[in-house]
């Protein structure tokens, strides 16, 4: 497969199932640097396995995923972990922070994780939440913050290695909608001023008004849908 | 609260007990196993008192020994038995030769009939035993035909090796030991043996230490789930239950696992009981039958335990602040207080410090002092190490990531770490103490009996009228015997044995080949016909007195009936040094060589034979076993051991190592169902770390610093408290303390290796739970 020129990351004709449940059914995808593309759809339609699929997390059962023009498939699962602590940021639902750690070590962790040493990763990650608005946070667990607060730990996790790519599955999902505009403000500029490309899956249309590009993903095929402006 | 209201929230915690889908049937499974496992232990512990005393029952049901001067006259109510006992492959079996003297001779416990001579009745596990492929040689040292199989009541256990054989002419042979008659089966003189003090107090120590953990871990396992319960009873409390209500049905849930433990358990038992009736441990075997729980016990025990998870739950939500949204613990729970965890040990102490000092030879230590004191100091150990866990943890540094997660993980909820390792903790700290008591007071139980076994393996006497000489050569012929020593040994007075005043000065005589005298002699040149007599001895102060030329000397007759055999002291008298000789000792008198032995003092010395075995050879005991009952039926060879050990003092230590055993694999069964659970808990978490690149050796290892931190303190506080134990206890005996750190290292190596072992058999199940399918929410 060729991948849509200039394009970071992109699938084509992705299949996977889980047992008899088929969730993606030749689905396609693609995203150019800097893009903020949003997958949609209704619950239980294969979006968050297509994200799955992208970030390297999942394999497909058949199908090609290319990043950066290396195919997926050929990785190893430590070259794809690699990829994932390096390349990639992730933001999930419900934060998924660790709770024993304070919310600046959670933010540091990635950088941790690629072997920076904690003074330097704790400054950066200290970086992050200012631009977060969360660094009032920086002593606190997760335990004692609000959904929202979280989940600005959370993008601010997700960006602290500097990603490629960010990979956002449902972010405000559990937030308010003031809130969640909030969070999705945050997440968009700050991936936007890094050049990084997003990948948002949201059933959410209000969220969705944040991207660029919408990709419809319905019974595990994907629609690319023109931006209503 | 009415009890009516209690009662209604308790059912309310049992029916959401049962009513929570997979997730919540896995948890009370969970639970219910746990506890399950705790309740048979309980309940095989307060059976064994039972089980010990029918065994003793029936041994003495069954017991020939009468010890009488004379025996009871031939009538038809009686019989003669013969004590054959014999030992194939190390292990024991009970033999006797029967000739019931009339048709009212009484039977043994446990068999309808007696044979006939030349058939024998045996024991089930003798039988299964003698038709086995490697019991070729116990066939033929046995070569009876098996008739009857002697019944439960008539054996001690189902491992017992035991026969009855049917024999003629035992009446010549009665001696009132080895032969007897009898009228009846049973201890003519029953006389309560006074327990040594000691060992009651090991005894003691021992069943509260095992019994400790079992209830440490009882305690843990009604709290398996505790994380994800809190969460649900968060959405209780938002339909409008009070926070005290919560609690009743958080412990209604955790009574629900108790109930069915409890069931478990029981089944557990039975299934136990079953499986011990099959099993030898250690030598000892039961019937399944001799294993009933004592009712009022067993009554406890299904009290103790659902109130012990109502009571534990309650207090384990202490500290939690159930509220209707999010967060329902404390995020920073109180700092543990330190001086009422430190009134426990410090109780105990005092509890056992009257006791310092008395000794063996002061009467019993007083039990309930004894039980209580352990029991504090052990129980000062749960309550010392959340504490110990809490503060260390709190200064711990930061280090790599699986460091600190496992770190920040430990100082958020410290308590559960110290809850998996408490059971280990008092196990340990148990272990070691007694260890410490059995090493102080091991000398007092072991006696060297001074053997060489290097020289000498075995030991079998040659009966009466039997030549030493050929009976030397046959076993010398025998397979897996190396060399044997003959030494005919007997005793010369000055004056004849049978006179009423008897001889004033006696001594000592061996006879043997110059090569056998040398193994208690230096003899510089020897040769038969030569005559020695002894110095060197530690006891015999008449030898030199005896040992005039010309003097004659009268033999000591072999029986009753023997005749005044005399010795005239040879003017070639030769004077030698005695050496220690194979049993060691260092023999007086005089040493004859076989041509110096006028040919009518033949009778008047006994035959001793004295056997070095080749270790090359497996079965040479088995050969000599064999060789030595086609010589005598009645024959039973002794083997040969550097020290020997008070049998009370043996079957404690056994217990010990038994129990150990059981509690340490309950232990780990324990750790390894908490830890899973935990994983499980957190299995969202450890996906989504996963997905954002973390390795899985990071995470690995985290799991083993989580587990190894705790352990590691929890053994450090063991050590201190089971030393502190163990020199209290050693104290108590009056012995002197001291440190045997082999024991306390073996110990404490066994309990991080029990925590090893789970953390590795843990690893595949965190190795699943990190895959992606854990961020699956659809």
């Amino acid at each position: 497969m060729i991948a849509p020129a200039g394009s970071l990351l992109a699938a084509h004709d992705l299949r996977k199932a889980y047992g008899p449940t088929v969730a993606l059914d030749g689905a396609e995808f693609s995203i150019h640097p800097g893009e903020v593309v949003a997958i949609m759809g209704p619950s239980g339609s294969g979006k968050s396995t297509l994200l799955h699929c992208l970030a390297g997390i999942v394999p497909p059962d058949s199908g090609s995923i290319t990043y950066d023009g290396r195919e997926m498939a050929t990785m190893t699962d430590a070259q794809r972990s690699a990829l994932r602590r390096s390349e990639f940021g992730f933001v999930f639902q419900f934060g998924q922070l660790v709770p024993e750690l304070t919310c600046v070590e959670n933010v540091a962790l990635p950088l941790r994780l690629n072997g920076t040493s904690r003074k330097e990763a704790e400054r950066a990650a200290l970086g992050w939440m200012q631009r977060l608005e969360v660094d009032d946070l920086r002593g606190k667990r997760p335990g004692e913050v609000s959904g929202g607060q979280g989940q600005r730990v959370a993008v601010a996790r997700a960006l602290v290695t500097g990603p490629r790519v960010l990979f956002a599955d449902e972010p405000t999902g559990a937030l308010d909608s003031l809130n969640g505009e909030r969070v999705m403000e945050l997440l968009t500029d700050a991936a936007r001023s890094t050049n990084a490309a997003v990948v948002l899956v949201t059933h959410e249309a209000r969220v969705a008004a944040y991207s660029d590009r919408e990709i419809v993903v319905r019974d595990g095929r994907s629609r690319d849908m023109e931006r209503a402006v | 609260m009415s009890p009516g209201g209690w009662a209604r929230d308790l059912r309310m915690g049992l029916r959401f007990a049962f009513s929570g889908g997979r997730e919540g049937w896995l948890r009370v499974t969970l639970t219910a196993v746990g506890v399950g496992l705790g309740v048979a232990l309980l309940l095989l512990s307060t059976a064994l008192p039972n089980a010990l005393s029918v065994r003793d029952h029936r041994e003495k049901a069954r017991s020939d020994y009468t010890y009488a001067p004379t025996p009871p006259p031939r009538g038809d109510d009686t019989l003669v038995i013969a004590d054959t006992n014999t030992t194939f492959h190390d292990k024991d079996v009970r033999g006797r030769l029967v000739e019931p003297e009339g048709p009212k001779a009484p039977l043994p416990p446990g068999v309808d009939r007696y044979p006939a001579r030349g058939e024998m009745v045996v024991s089930p596990a003798l039988e299964r035993l003698l038709r086995s492929d490697d019991a070729a040689l116990l066939r033929q040292r046995l070569p009876y035909k098996v008739v009857g199989t002697i019944h439960e009541s008539g054996l001690i256990g189902s491992h017992e090796l035991a026969y009855y054989a049917g024999a003629s002419g035992l009446a010549d042979r009665i001696d009132g030991s080895q032969v007897a008659r009898l009228k009846e089966y049973g201890s003519p003189n029953p006389v309560a043996e006074r327990a040594d003090p000691v060992l009651m107090l090991l005894n003691l120590v021992v069943i509260v230490v095992l019994l400790m953990p079992v209830a440490v871990f009882i305690a843990a396992a009604v709290r398996v789930g505790g994380e994800r319960r809190d969460r649900r009873l968060a959405a209780l409390r938002l339909v409008g239950s009070d926070s005290a209500m919560t609690r009743r049905i958080a412990a209604g849930e955790a009574l629900a696992g108790a109930l069915l433990g409890l069931v478990l358990g029981a089944g557990f038992f039975w299934v136990g009981r079953e499986v011990a009736g099959s099993v030898e441990v250690m030598g000892v075997s039961v019937f399944p039958s001799y294993l009933n729980p004592s009712p009022l016990l067993a009554a406890l025990v299904a009290v103790a335990v659902p109130a012990a998870a109502v009571l534990v739950t309650l207090l384990a939500l202490r500290g939690v602040v159930i509220e209707p949204l999010g967060v329902v613990r404390t995020a920073k729970p109180a700092r543990r207080r330190l001086w009422w965890r430190l009134l426990m040990p410090v109780a105990g102490l005092a509890l056992l410090a009257p006791m310092i000092g008395k000794g063996r030879g002061n009467g019993d230590f007083n039990q309930y002092l004894v039980t209580g004191g352990v029991l504090l100091l052990l129980v000062g150990v749960t309550a010392l190490l959340p504490w110990l866990v809490e503060t260390v943890v709190a200064r711990l540094g930061s280090g790599g990531v699986a460091w600190q997660l496992a770190v920040r993980r430990l100082q958020l909820s410290s308590g559960t770490a110290a809850r998996m390792v408490n059971g280990i903790a008092v196990a340990v700290a148990g272990a070691i103490a007694l260890q410490m008591l059995f090493a102080g007071v091991d000398a007092d139980y072991t006696k060297d009996t001074g053997k060489d076994v290097q020289r000498a393996q075995m030991q079998l006497s040659v009966p009466d009228g039997r030549s030493v000489t050929a009976e030397s050569a046959r076993f010398t012929a025998t397979k897996g015997v190396r060399r044997v020593i003959a030494l005919s040994e007997g005793s010369l007075g000055d004056a004849a044995w049978g006179a009423e005043s008897g001889p004033e000065k006696s001594t000592q005589v061996t006879v043997g080949t110059c090569a056998a005298l040398r193994e208690v002699a230096a003899l510089p040149t020897c040769r038969d016909g030569d005559v020695f007599a002894l110095s060197g001895s530690e006891y015999d102060q008449d030898a030199t007195a005896l040992a005039t030329p010309g003097r004659v000397l009268h033999f000591s007759p072999r029986s009753d009936e023997g005749t005044d055999v005399t010795w005239t002291v040879p003017a070639g008298v030769r004077r030698a040094d005695s050496v220690v000789d194979p049993t060691g000792m260092r023999r007086g008198g005089f040493l004859l060589t076989p041509s110096a032995l006028p040919a009518k003092a033949a009778a008047q010395v006994g035959g001793q034979l004295y056997l070095s075995l080749d270790p090359a050879v497996p079965d040479a005991a088995e050969y000599v076993r064999n060789v030595a009952v086609s010589m005598d039926p009645l024959q039973n060879p002794s083997v040969w051991s550097a020290t020997e050990r008070s049998r009370g003092y043996d079957s404690i230590r056994t217990g010990l190592l038994v129990g150990a055993v059981c509690v340490l694999a309950l232990i780990g069964a324990s750790l390894l169902v908490s830890q899973l659970e935990q994983l499980r808990e957190r299995r969202k978490l450890l996906s989504s770390l996963v997905a954002f690149g973390t390795r899985r050796r990071t995470l690995s290892l985290s799991v083993l610093w989580q587990t190894a931190i705790p352990i590691t303190l929890g053994l450090l506080l063991a050590m201190a408290v089971g030393l502190a134990l163990g020199a209290v206890l050693l104290r108590m005996t009056g012995t002197a303390v001291t440190v045997d750190w082999t024991s306390v290292l073996s110990m404490s190596g066994a309990g991080a290796g029990v925590v090893l072992a789970v953390t590795l058999l843990s690893l595949p199940p965190l190795l699943r739970l990190m895959r992606p399918d854990g961020l699956r929410t659809e």
